[in-house]
């Protein structure tokens, strides 16, 4: 079986144009002032390579700026390597941002299937997964209401709900515990750890180490886009808190 | 470019519900709903044609309330799909960078749901020909491939727009102002025979909208053939404007997260 993400030398670069015409204005402007635009180059990930097989579990962590949200990005295809190879098995669901895909003047229901189809999955499938998503996110008296009425943790708990009944064969999760109030959070732990046991590939990024090392027998460090240390949870654990100390 | 190609087929259900979805949130907030996409068009005619025999009278165009409508119907299509569909990316900027799916699907959707509107507002034409007893032959069921021909056309051109739109952000201020000249110099409210023969010769070539009114009039005002040579020299120029217009946003959508 092919891995379910593996990284090969993977290296991703910014350019952050300062002064990058916004406009055709702005490109004439700078024509005519011969100014070039300050160009600043950033990698955000250096040569990392790792492989995680189907049925894994691991954390990736790192201090701000290491390059968590890019690897993350890459998995998810929404942006490209500059170098090297991504190549993942299988649909990925993204549990970043939740609700990004939502229109505040469609009905939670209408929501469903339209994050449903922007994650791929045809309209008789959503129907089947209809009850268990709006049973999840505990919306059943308000599904047929527009979503600009909902309350921010419903927006987020509808979010999360659609986003775990797609059958992903990878999840991503990005800072978990940012999803409503304490009750829901245990929900979605429990519902992690189902999908652990069905044998699904979770990514975890967080920086929670307790979180991370109750969830996931290996962790990835990543700092300033290097791969500092995989392997074991507690001793990366161990590692990031040396890093961290200096 | 195939597997692209695949994937976008992949992704069919998609551009159906974002048209469903454009459709439902354009008529569920105004009180008459769907009748707008039916009397938008039909005010548009009274107000021309009152400019048109009433103001200027020395208008020789017969059934002047068809003549105008079917010009106006096919404007309406590539000018509301273009408008709405240059913005499509970047206003799903947060949809965009926060999950993956082919972008091409944006502009497509919107260019296709204004096509399910001009669909609707035929209703209207149809109406006025029956009014005006425009006679016509067999040959107005080639309408649907004159449609396909243009819904063909405008997205090349959405997709290319949309593409260029993400960079530069002016670009749909830019397209405002050219549709009105673009309106202008296209045969909409006059005759192509009534202007110098080197002009309607070079807007054949140059502006495919042009040959697109010229054709739906062939069919739906005089009533008879269209030139099929001529249009299948356009419907050429489109497919090559669709073609084009995909392999361009497809190089250009790779940046679009980093650009947006």
């Amino acid at each position: 079986m092919p891995p379910a993400i593996r990284f090969d030398g993977v290296a991703k670069r910014y350019i952050i144009h300062h002064q990058r015409p916004r406009s055709f204005q702005e490109a004439l402007v700078n024509m005519v002032h011969r100014r070039n635009g300050d160009r600043e180059v950033f990698w955000a990930l250096h040569d990392v390579s790792f492989s995680i097989e189907p049925g894994e579990t691991v954390g990736i962590i790192g201090p701000n700026g290491s390059g968590k949200s890019t690897a993350l990005k890459l998995i998810s295809r929404i942006i490209e390597p500059t170098s090297g190879s991504v190549a993942v098995a299988g649909r990925v669901a993204a549990l970043i941002e939740l609700g990004a895909g939502f229109h505040p003047d469609l009905t939670g229901r209408e929501n469903i299937y339209l994050l449903g189809s922007i994650m791929g999955i045809s309209g008789r499938e959503m129907d089947r997964r209809l009850s268990a998503i709006v049973e999840f996110a505990e919306l059943e008296r308000f599904i047929d209401t527009a979503v600009k009425h909902y309350s921010s943790g419903m927006y987020m708990r509808l979010g999360f709900s659609t986003a775990i009944h797609v059958d992903a064969d990878v999840f991503l999760i990005d800072e978990l515990l940012a999803v409503g109030d304490e009750h829901f959070q245990r929900k979605c732990l429990e519902a992690i750890q189902g999908f652990q046991q069905q044998g699904m590939t979770v990514v975890l990024v967080t920086h929670d180490l307790p979180l991370a090392g109750k969830f996931c027998p290996r962790t990835i460090l990543l700092q300033q886009g290097h791969l500092l240390a995989d392997g074991p949870t507690a001793g990366v654990l161990q590692q990031y808190l040396e890093v961290a100390a200096h | 470019m195939w597997e692209h190609l695949r994937e976008l087929y992949a992704y069919r259900e998609l551009v159906k519900n974002l048209v469903v979805r454009d459709l439902k949130l354009r008529y569920r907030n105004s009180a008459l709903g769907f009748l707008w996409c039916l009397l938008n068009p039909l005010l548009m005619m009274v107000v021309f044609t009152i400019v048109f025999t009433v103001l200027l009278t020395n208008n020789s165009i017969q059934h002047f309330p068809v003549f105008i409508l079917t010009g106006i119907l096919a404007w309406n299509l590539h000018t509301t799909a273009l408008l709405g569909a240059i913005n499509s990316v970047v206003g799903n900027a947060a949809l965009v960078q926060k999950v993956y799916f082919p972008r091409e699907v944006l502009p497509i959707a919107t260019v296709l749901s204004n096509a399910v509107n001009f669909l609707l507002s035929l209703v209207v034409l149809f109406g006025m020909i029956m009014l005006y007893r425009v006679p016509l032959s067999a040959t107005v069921l080639l309408l649907p491939l004159v449609i396909l021909v243009q819904v063909v056309f405008t997205v090349g051109l959405a997709l290319f727009l949309a593409a260029v739109n993400v960079y530069f952000r002016d670009t749909a201020s830019v397209l405002e102002t050219l549709m009105l000249a673009w309106f202008f110099l296209t045969p909409i409210f006059y005759r192509i025979e009534d202007v110098f023969p080197l002009y309607s010769r070079l807007m054949y070539v140059l502006n495919p909208p042009a040959s697109f009114i010229a054709a739906y009039r062939d069919i739906l005002y005089y009533g008879g053939m269209t030139n099929l040579d001529f249009f299948s020299r356009t419907a050429a120029t489109s497919l090559l404007v669709l073609v084009a217009g995909y392999v361009f946003f497809r190089r250009a959508s790779r940046g679009f997260v980093e650009a947006l």
